[in-house]
């Protein structure tokens, strides 16, 4: 539990320092935040004016202070351009993102473990061979295009899926898969290869020398131990969920945080720029410590402080 | 004389032939795979092991030993090494044609394996008691409590200190040595008739090596097990080995009784071996080691394997493989013996 | 060793010949050795041959057919592959699709370039000090690294088109940093292998400085799966490119990505979905060569290092 503890602690560090690195990487081009909140022809006064009431006139690292302060009270403040509160605009953008991601990281593991294990098991058959070529050319086809040739396919020609919106079970299918198709490879690679390094390791000839059936080997001990490496990659794959869903999600008009983000960093809406980014690393940071903690608990050498 | 003094042990039975082979190996090929070519490792071993008795099979690493091990346990790795003929029995029954299901069976049960490194060789995310659990409940219709009785008792057997505490223990709380026990117990918990061990002490401290083999040839006493122990070390076949087999290049090149093997070595190999121990008793003697290297086995020499390292050769052991002739108790591969004289 | 007599039989002397013979060839020279891998792997072959043609269309074609991107013809909108004078048909403006493909693989190969030498160069220079000198500097270095690299790349890219403006600059800052990071932890793994091992304790003893250790001894070694690793995220910086493009934060018009090519022919995809395809296509097809090399790399040189490249990070 110590481990835990001070990958919690470190955890702690790694969100201070990134909230200090996005609000300086949103703010180097401070000077702009007007243009995007007010009209071309307001005058240089009106726009000084603005400026000292949003706070941007204060030095830079009081500006960070006072900015956190207002977020850890709740009241990280409106967008520019359509003056909602981000609050709001995290609980409902936030319920979309989690409800795909959620899907996406799913299907990652449900249908990539399996697939990896087959592959290993028939090691060398047309099968094995089959999901080892298209996990290759999956890693290739970068998912934007994948989700235009699905939309192309399944709602222009086939008409069974429609082709953007939200939030029904259809709406979900195809930017879900979409999202998890490049984990999945990986995923089946990597259990691949974890269930043929375990299965040639020592102890799985100690447990075939005692006698147990290769059945039982390879569903409890094969793959147990082929796991971890698995588990410990997870929180990677949480952070390639997070980074593809600002791809797909603007793709499929899914509105959840990632479309929010790209489009205010597009329209230059800082407020909701540097929100947002907030939220999304803090997600990556503590996907990527709950991973770790899944990896303590799931290796014994771990487990127990030694 | 020679460092290591082969203890006699009172009250022990002479070894020979006369008790009931249990394992019986005849003309055992092995061949190795690799990426484009494959050569023979093991070039027909014949070896027999009898109840209660412990033969030692020594020889340089690479010369086949434990191949030969494997290949009894069926334990090959799959798709690199394969029997390519000859007959391994097990009581009479041969194993090489038997199901995996009824191999299964006599794994453990009636022939179990200890192997070299203890560290690698227990499953790192189970206790131990659970797997010696498992693998005692996958051979007896008993329950969970009487599984981990056994597997107390075969611990304790094994000499692990707090047996009954460890059997929570995950192997990396355990020392090398404690490791080694473990596998001990779950190769002894079921009762087996023969014992294979592929070198046990060699990853291990000194000290430790000699509790573990003095533990591993009380087992064997009690049990009357047979025991094939696969070892390297000389030391180790002159303190527990009822007879020896000396190994070559994939072949066997002599076999005797050990105080014979240790008192009059014929074949030049087992005599290079013997006079390469070192001598503790001359202070400061230049050591002997046998001139050459062993062939590659890609390119076997036409005759006799040793051929090109024996002081001895004729060109008759340039031309023809000698055959291994039987005498007794007794067996060399060797058309030109000399006797032993310590060099 | 005692050696035997000089004056042995001929049986033994021709027997020495054969085995000298035997360990001549077997020791051949390793890049020899290696070359002959090399030609045999399918993996690196296959990769090879398609890498070969689309970089050849990307650095030689503007030459023949010319490098006019930007000329629009408004009379030969949308028109398809193997239209008269348009081989790859032509976009919305009436743009040639196949000059535009070929200055979009230039794109995407100057993007890779750029980025996989910033991260070979950085990382490895870091790798190298913080594996090798330890203490505070590769706490650093680790602490860093191990920050970086457990980001999302296009979060990462994103954050910095938001304060640097679009274009490619910032896509090239935003990958180059990631795969440092990526490039680093793996320099650092190998490095703090070998230190302990017994030639970098021989070097050592005999007094040789830690930089030229570092140089002569440890580069070398480190310097196989650093390769492999980094053909790898090659592909990872093409697809990040192309990704970061199509949402319209990378190359900005009219300079052709693939990335953007594809996220203009977005809305003709009834009309005319060669607009989109071909330099989907395009993507691909440069993606897979990087990852069949990269593949046949690993298995030529360095089949541990599988574990790493599994992991490599590509969101």
């Amino acid at each position: 539990m110590k481990r835990t503890a001070s990958r919690l602690a470190y955890t702690v560090i790694v969100l201070f320092v990134s909230s200090i690195a996005v609000f300086y990487a949103i703010r180097l081009s401070g000077g702009d935040a007007t243009a995007a909140a007010l009209p071309g022809s307001a005058t240089e006064e009106f726009r000084e004016e603005f400026r000292d009431r949003l706070g941007l006139n204060e030095p830079i690292y009081q500006q960070y202070f006072t900015y956190m302060g207002r977020i850890l009270s709740g009241d990280p403040g409106n967008s520019l351009t359509n003056n909602k509160a981000l609050t709001d605009m995290l609980t409902e953008h936030g319920r979309n993102s989690l409800i795909l991601g959620g899907t996406a990281f799913g299907l990652v593991f449900l249908v990539g473990i399996p697939l990896g294990i087959l592959a290993s098991l028939r090691r060398n058959s047309w099968a094995d061979q089959g999901i080892m070529s298209l996990s290759t050319v999956a890693m290739a086809v970068p998912n934007f295009w994948l989700a235009l040739l699905a939309v192309w396919l399944f709602a222009s020609t086939l008409g069974w899926l429609p082709s953007a919106g939200c939030c029904g079970t259809k709406q979900l299918i195809l930017p879900a898969v979409v999202l998890a198709f490049e984990g999945i490879a990986l995923t089946v690679r990597m259990t691949r290869s974890a269930m043929i390094e375990s299965q040639n390791s020592d102890y799985v000839r100690t447990l075939r020398a005692g006698g147990l059936s290769e059945w039982r080997i390879t569903c409890k001990h094969v793959l147990r131990n082929a796991l971890i490496p698995i588990i410990s990659l997870a929180g990677l794959r949480i952070g390639q969920i997070v980074g593809y869903a600002l791809i797909v999600e603007t793709i499929f008009g899914w509105p959840g945080l990632g479309q929010v983000l790209v489009n205010a960093v597009l329209r230059r809406d800082y407020p909701v720029a540097q929100f947002f980014s907030l939220v999304l690393v803090a997600l990556v940071v503590l996907g990527n410590w709950l991973a770790d903690t899944g990896y303590t608990i799931a290796n014994p050498r771990l487990r127990k402080s030694t | 004389m020679n460092a290591i003094a082969v203890g006699s042990r009172p009250g022990e039975v002479p070894s020979g032939h006369d008790r009931s082979p249990l394992l019986e190996i005849e003309d055992l090929r092995i061949s190795i795979a690799s990426d484009a070519s494959s050569f023979e490792v093991v070039k027909g071993v014949a070896l027999t092991v009898c109840e209660n008795e412990i033969v030692c099979l020594v020889g340089e690493s690479g010369c086949g030993k434990s191949m030969t091990a494997l290949s009894v346990m069926g334990l090959l790795p799959r798709g690199i090494a394969e029997v390519t003929g000859g007959r391994i029995a097990f009581e009479g029954q041969s194993l090489l044609s038997l199901q995996k299901r009824e191999l299964r069976r006599l794994r453990a049960d009636s022939i179990s394996m200890i192997f070299q490194d203890p560290i690698t060789s227990l499953d790192p995310v189970f206790t131990i008691g659970s797997v010696l659990e498992e693998v005692i409940r996958s051979h007896r219709d008993v329950s969970r409590t009487e599984a981990r009785e056994i597997a107390v008792r075969a611990l304790m057997e094994a000499e692990l200190p707090d047996a009954a505490d460890r059997l929570d223990s995950y192997p990396h709380q355990l020392s090398g040595g404690m490791r080694q026990r473990v596998m001990i117990a779950l190769a002894i918990a079921l009762d087996p008739k023969l014992l294979i061990a592929d070198e046990p002490t060699t990853a291990l401290d000194v000290t430790v090596q000699a509790q573990i083999l003095e533990n591993l040839r009380e087992r064997q006493r009690e049990r009357e097990m047979g025991m094939l122990l696969i070892t390297h070390d000389l030391a180790v076949v002159a303190s527990v080995a009822d007879r020896v087999a000396v190994m070559y290049a994939g072949e066997i090149v002599e076999e005797a009784p050990v105080d014979e093997l240790f008192s009059d070595p014929q074949h030049p190999y087992t005599q290079g071996l013997i006079r390469a121990l070192p001598d503790i008793s001359v202070s400061k003697g230049s050591l002997y080691s046998i001139p050459g290297r062993v062939p590659p086995p890609q390119v076997p020499p036409p005759g006799c394997l040793f051929a090109p390292r024996c002081e001895h050769a004729l060109d008759l052991c340039w031309e023809a493989s000698p055959e291994l002739s039987r005498d007794g108790a007794k067996s060399l591969r060797c058309i030109n013996a000399q006797p032993f004289e310590i060099g | 060793m005692t050696e035997l007599d000089a004056s042995r039989s001929s049986h033994a002397q021709a027997w020495d010949e054969r085995v000298a013979a035997y360990e001549k060839e077997a020791r051949a020279n390793p890049w020899q050795k290696k070359l002959r891998k090399f030609s045999r792997n399918k993996l690196l072959f296959t990769g090879s041959v398609l890498g070969i043609l689309i970089i050849g269309l990307g650095l030689i074609g503007p030459l023949i057919i010319g490098s006019d991107y930007v000329g629009q013809s408004l009379r030969n909108t949308h028109l398809p592959p193997l239209s008269e004078g348009y081989l790859l048909g032509t976009d919305q403006y009436g743009r040639d699709l196949l000059v535009r493909l070929c200055i979009g693989i230039r794109v995407s190969l100057f993007v890779a370039a750029a980025v996989t030498s910033i991260a070979l160069v950085v990382g490895m220079a870091l790798g190298m000090c913080g594996g090798f000198l330890g203490g505070t500097v590769d706490r650093a270095v680790r602490s860093v690294t191990d920050f970086i690299w457990g980001f999302p790349l296009i979060l990462v890219a994103v954050l910095l088109a938001g304060g640097l403006g679009q274009g490619l600059f910032p896509v090239i800052l935003a990958v180059g940093i990631v795969n440092v990071a990526a490039i680093t932890r793996v320099v650092r793994g190998e490095v703090v292998v070998l230190r302990a091992k017994e030639f970098v304790e021989a070097a050592r003893a005999c007094g040789i400085s830690r930089f030229r250790i570092m140089w002569r001894h440890l580069l070398p070694n480190v310097m196989a799966p650093a390769l492999v690793l980094a053909s790898y995220y090659v592909a990872v910086a093409i697809i990040a490119e192309a990704g970061l493009s199509f949402i319209g934060l990378g190359a900005q018009p009219p300079l052709p990505s693939l990335g953007k090519m594809v996220a203009d022919g977005r809305g003709f995809l009834r009309i005319n979905h060669w607009e989109s395809t071909v330099p989907g296509i395009g993507i691909a097809g440069l993606v897979l060569s990087v990852s069949l090399i990269g593949d046949g790399l690993r298995d030529v040189f360095d089949p541990q290092l599988r574990h790493e490249a599994k992991g490599v990070e590509k969101g």
